[in-house]
Parts: structure tokens; sequence; C-alpha cells
């Protein structure tokens, strides 16, 4: 079991899970040269996310919060990796890596690209720690089984999960023994709430949306993390400001543009994402005294463009229906990419 | 210096193939060209679908409802005034109020053009717009080497002028320039024989003022024959006599396939002499294929517009839209207008 890395006093009312590569950090491990660059990359060679840091830092502002991050990233590679969170800002409670080197030495092959025995244990096991009251959101990426995992992990919580299914489902994921054991475990120990409002999937493959439709509205696909940032505007995570600042990062570092911006609002709205409140308090936040956005671009061109967006929408889509997931339906998500089982996106 | 961000209207409902191809289309260019930006114009809830289901980046794409569109075989000028929230007149109208810097549509040509006409302005200069078209020919041309040329109007201008033979003649060498990167295009006016006092009195009139004419490389008149052989880069003549060239060249290709086909069917010996040529015949359809080329533009707007052939698949769409972005970033209508001043 891993320990928290710090201690608070307080009980965090928001915990927010984190996946580092592909979601946190921009990462590239499609090759064996990808792999190997990765691992020798030093802490101010590797880049976040555009607008990530900015969105972790503005969510920990609001306190009462416990930022736990769970990485398939090896633990050879726990202070390098410590090191560029520091660099960017981001303070951690949690810190789990993944023991590849103990994997591969017991022969464990199947745990080395497999997800779901790894990070279903790590989470259940942070959220046994947790206050029961604790609401959660949770970021992941597409490259491997987030959705998936974190959903089945919300579900399992609430109680909405059969042991049989979930016997099931680890069988079906090639699970070993000992990590369904752990699962179960602290399944277990975990008071039954319902505390995971979001999880966010960062669109990293550019996989199409409604790839992740069979998990209800609960995960949000999202192309970049202004999008998430508009959607936790609109849960009440975040201050309209607070997401002006987070675009403000992404436009000064990553290139991005009033275009970029608003078309990525525009595209959650024709997601059916209720974003309408969520755009006014950013008009709102943009026509009071904000020297930085000011700075960048002339105020009504901004307000403009994010006026017609809505507009040329019509009616706006209802958002899509909650419903329950057929975790088995959907087993091949969980599986490592490289599995013939898996099927093609 | 930063790639200027280019904003390409697609009118999505009017492809023979449906709005999920045009949407396929501007999708892979969303991957394929950070510095271009899709607006897609036409019913929102199907667009949405198709998107769903496309790999796509959805910082570069937009959507503009339009609830009407026009159909292939409907009378551009009825079916404009009786549906005015059409997708076509729709993009059109967003494209000359700035929001998208170009038109890409596969949808009803006379629609289209008779929507820019409403929506956009004619050139400084410009009397009438031509429609220009793509054909594939014998020899390469210009830096890119393209197989094909330029020929105009095909059917914008049923009757033209010799001042507006004269103003395709520019518009055509302007976009050869851009689009092919031909540096100095060969332009010839299509006749009845290559003397220049051949032809109709307005082809005789054109021929005297083309010659004269700086900074443009005038070849003379070429003859319907010259055409498949690409003698010239830009084929100049009015709309009606265009559009039956262009008609005949679409026929005789039809025509081989058919008798290929045929043949194929017929004989067994000839079957197998087909097969010995096929790797010659995948090849001249490789470099004739006008998938490529995307599309072919009305000229003489303020605006660009684009017009995708109506059986357009997502590659085509998708070059359709870099074509527009490529005419848009070399500012073609500027390019015309200097041509035009000579």
């Amino acid at each position: 079991m891993s320990l928290p890395d710090r201690i608070d006093p307080r009980p965090p009312r928001r915990i927010y899970r984190w996946d580092l590569d592909k979601t946190y950090l921009q990462t590239e491990f499609d090759s064996l040269r990808d792999l190997l660059r990765t691992a020798f990359q030093k802490a101010h060679e590797k880049q976040a996310v555009p607008g990530a840091s900015a969105l972790i830092r503005e969510l920990a502002s609001n306190g009462d919060s416990r930022l736990c991050i769970v990485s398939g990233s090896p633990k050879q590679l726990r202070s390098v990796l410590e090191e560029k969170l520091k660099l960017d800002g981001v303070v951690w409670d949690e810190f789990v890596l993944k023991d590849n080197v103990g994997n591969l030495m017991r022969g464990r092959f199947r745990a080395l690209r497999g997800q779901v025995g790894y990070k279903l244990p790590a989470i259940l096991e942070s959220r046994a720690n947790a206050p029961v009251e604790a609401e959660e959101v949770l970021f992941g990426d597409d490259a491997e089984a987030d959705a998936f995992i974190y959903s089945l992990y919300a579900d399992m919580i609430a109680g909405r999960v059969d042991e049989r299914v979930l016997q099931q489902i680890l069988d079906a994921a090639a699970v070993y023994p000992d990590e369904a054991k752990r699962v179960l475990t602290a399944w277990k120990k975990t008071p039954v709430a319902d505390p995971v409002r979001r999880i966010f999937i960062h669109l990293d493959r550019l996989t199409p949306p409604a790839h992740f439709a069979n998990y209800g509205p609960r995960v949000v696909p999202v192309f970049n993390y202004f999008q998430a940032a508009l959607v936790l505007l609109a849960d009440g995570h975040l201050t309209a400001p607070q997401v002006i600042k987070i675009a403000v990062e992404m436009v000064q570092s990553a290139g991005h543009n009033i275009i970029t911006l608003s078309n990525s609002f525009q595209d959650l709205l024709r997601r059916g994402l209720p974003l309408q409140q969520a755009a006014a308090a950013l008009v709102q936040a943009l026509e009071g005294p904000n020297a930085l956005i000011q700075a960048l671009r002339p105020m009504p061109d901004i307000i403009s463009a994010f006026t017609k967006r809505l507009a040329a929408l019509g009616t706006p889509p209802p958002p899509p229906p909650a419903q329950a997931v057929d975790y088995l339906e959907l087993i091949h998500h969980a599986l490592p990419r490289t599995h013939k089982g898996r099927k093609t996106q | 210096m930063a790639t200027k961000l280019i904003t390409i209207a697609f009118d999505v409902m009017g492809s023979d193939h449906g709005p999920a191809e045009v949407v396929r289309g501007a999708a892979q260019l969303s991957l394929e060209s950070p510095h271009i930006h899709a607006l897609l114009v036409g019913d929102r809830a199907l667009i949405d679908d198709a998107l769903a289901e496309t790999k796509h980046s959805g910082e570069r794409i937009s959507v503009q409802h339009a609830s009407e569109h026009i159909g292939m075989d409907e009378k551009p000028g009825e079916a404009l005034a009786r549906k005015p929230d059409a997708s076509v007149s729709v993009a059109a109208r967003l494209v000359a109020e700035g929001e998208a810097d170009a038109l890409v549509s596969a949808g009803n040509t006379g629609a289209c053009v008779l929507s820019c006409a409403r929506h956009f302005q004619l050139l400084p200069g410009v009397r009438r717009a031509a429609l220009a078209a793509v054909y594939p020919t014998r020899d390469r041309h210009g830096e890119k080497a393209d197989p094909f040329s330029l020929i105009l109007d095909v059917g914008a201008t049923v009757e033209a002028t010799a001042e507006d033979l004269v103003t395709f003649a520019v518009m055509g060498a302007a976009y050869a320039r851009i689009i092919s990167r031909n540096e100095n295009p060969k332009v010839a006016l299509l006749s009845n024989g290559t003397e220049p006092n051949k032809g109709p009195r307005q082809v005789v009139e054109a021929h005297a003022a083309l010659s004269a004419m700086a900074g443009l490389k005038f070849i003379g008149n070429v003859e319907g024959v010259d055409i498949p052989k690409g003698t010239a880069d830009v084929v100049v003549t009015d709309g009606f006599v265009g559009n039956v060239c262009l008609k005949m060249l679409e026929g005789v290709h039809d025509t081989v396939v058919e008798l290929a086909q045929y043949a194929y069917k017929e004989s067994l010996r000839w079957r197998a002499g087909l097969a010995m040529l096929s790797g010659g015949i995948q090849r001249i359809k490789d470099i004739t294929d006008w998938e490529q080329y995307g599309g072919a533009p009305v000229l003489g707007f303020d605006r660009i517009f684009i017009k995708a052939h109506g059986r357009s698949k997502a590659r085509a769409i998708s070059n359709a839209g870099k074509v527009a972005a490529k005419a848009v970033a070399h500012e073609l209508g500027k390019a015309i207008q200097q041509g035009l001043a000579r």
C-alpha cells in the first residue's frame, strides 16, 4: 500500500486523481526509441500538456483538496518526475509509480503492459483512506485504459458493480491473483459513496469522442485542458477568473488562440455539456478588469468569438443520458493496445 | 514567422456521398494542417454524429447550423429564393462577413456560383466571374509537375466578350502561378485554328489584346486537340464552349473505361492483355487522379471559392480545403488585380 507523500491535517473536500504520461506530460512511448528517450529525459526537458499545470495549480489554490497521482511510469523515474512537478509548481499528496522492474524480475510480463491490475487497486487503496464525503475528479488519457478503470472504480465504490461481475472483469483483463485480491480487499474497506463527479480523458491520440459514449456523461473526453476547465467551472470547482488564467497560460506557452479556444468551447456544447451559465460567467469575468488578458487580445473579440460559437448552433443539443456501463461489453478497452483481443479504435 | 491561421468554410450538405464524407474530409484536414481551421456549415445534428465517430482535432473545427440545403437537381435561382438558410448560402455569407477566408462546396454548381455572386464582390476590373476546371494532360506543368491544365470558363459566363476572355486569361494565369507553382504559365485561347484571325470576333479581339499584354506568356490559339496534350497550362474560352469541352472530356474518359470493362468481359485474351497492362493503367490513374487536386476555383470574386467535384470523397474534400487555404495564403485576389493592372 502506498503512503501519502504529504500529511495534511485537514480532511480534503475534493480529491483530484491524475495520471502522468499523456495526461499531464506530453510523453511518447509508442516505439522503443520513444521509450528510451523518455527514460533518459531530464526534468527540464519534459513537457507538460498545455494548461495541465495551470489547471492543477488553480484547483489546489481553492484549498481543501488532495492531488493523487497514479502513473504507469517505473519507480526508477520518481526523482526526475518529482523534479518536473516541482518545476511546474505542482504540489502532490500521493504519488504512486509502477514497479516495472519488480514485475520483470518476477516474470509477471502481463503486468508490464496491463493497467487494470495496477491502477485499480492503487486508487481503491487511496480511496479507502479518504473521507467518505470527499468528492473526486479524475484525469486520464486515451492511450490506455483510463476511461475503463476510472469508470469501474467510480461504479465500484458507488455500489453499482456486482462482485461476481467484478471477478469476471478481472479475469477477462488477465489480472494476477494477488492484484485481484488487493482490489477486493481495498474495495471492501471502502465505504459506499458516489463521489466521482467527472472523469476527464485527454485525447492525446485524438480518439473520436464517441468511443467513450458508452461510459455515459460522467466521462468527458477533452482535446485540451481549457475544455476541462470550462466543465469544472460549470461544476463549481473553478471560478471564471481561474479559467481565464488557464486559458492565458495556454495562449502564452502553447500557441493557442481565440479560434482554438472558442472552437473548444463549441465542441463541448455540441456534445451536450450544459455550459451556458459557465459561458455567461466567463463573459462577465472578461468584461471585468483583467490586465493580463487585455494585453493579449481586445476584449470584444474574445467575447464575440464565444458568443458567435454559441449562437451558431441554434438550439443546443440535450445532455447525453446517464446509463449503466456494461464493463464486460467494454472489456477490450481495458486490454493493452498490443493485445489481440483489443478492438481497433 | 508564424503561419497565418486560415479558416475554410465547408458546405457540408452538398456532396453526392452525403454530409459524413465532407465532415471526414474536414476532419482529415484538421489533423494534417494545423494552420487551417474548418467551419462546417450544415445540419448540426448530422455533422455532430459524423464528427463524434471521426478522428479529428476539436480545436480546429467549428460548426454553423444551417437548416436547409440545395439538392443537385434543384434549379439554383428558385432554390436559393425558397431556402434562405441553405448551407451553401449561409457558408458564402460567413465568408463574406469575414468569419471564414474561403468556401469549399461539392454541391450544386449553379447554386454555389449564384451564392458567391450574391454575397461576394467582383474584383475591380472583373466584369464576369469564371468557373475553372482542371483536366489531366499528357504534359506536366509547373514546379509541382502537375499532370493537369486549367480550362476556364466552364459554365459561369455563357457568352463572354473579348474583355472577359482577357480577364479570364489573367485570372487563370494567377491561379496557375499560385496553385501549380508555375511561375510563367503558358496561356492560350481556344479556337478553331491556331492563326490569330481564326475564330469568332471576340476571340480574334482577345487574341490581339493578349498578344500586346505584358507579363503574360500568351502562346496564341490552341485547338481542341491541344487540350488533352497539355499544349497550354491555361486554356481560355467562354462558358458555353468550355462546358461542352469539359463534358466531352468526361464522356471520353467514361467511354474508355466502359470499353475496357467490355473488353475484360468479352474475351479471355483481352482480359489477359488488360491484366498485363494493369500496372501502367494504375500509374495513369495515379497521375491523373483528380482527387489530389481537390477542386476547381470560381475566379473573379474578392473571396476564394473552390468547387469540389460532386463525387468527392474525404481525401478530395481535404485537398480542396488545402487548395483554398493556399489561394488565401498567397492572396490570389491581389495577384489577379496586379495582373489586370498591367
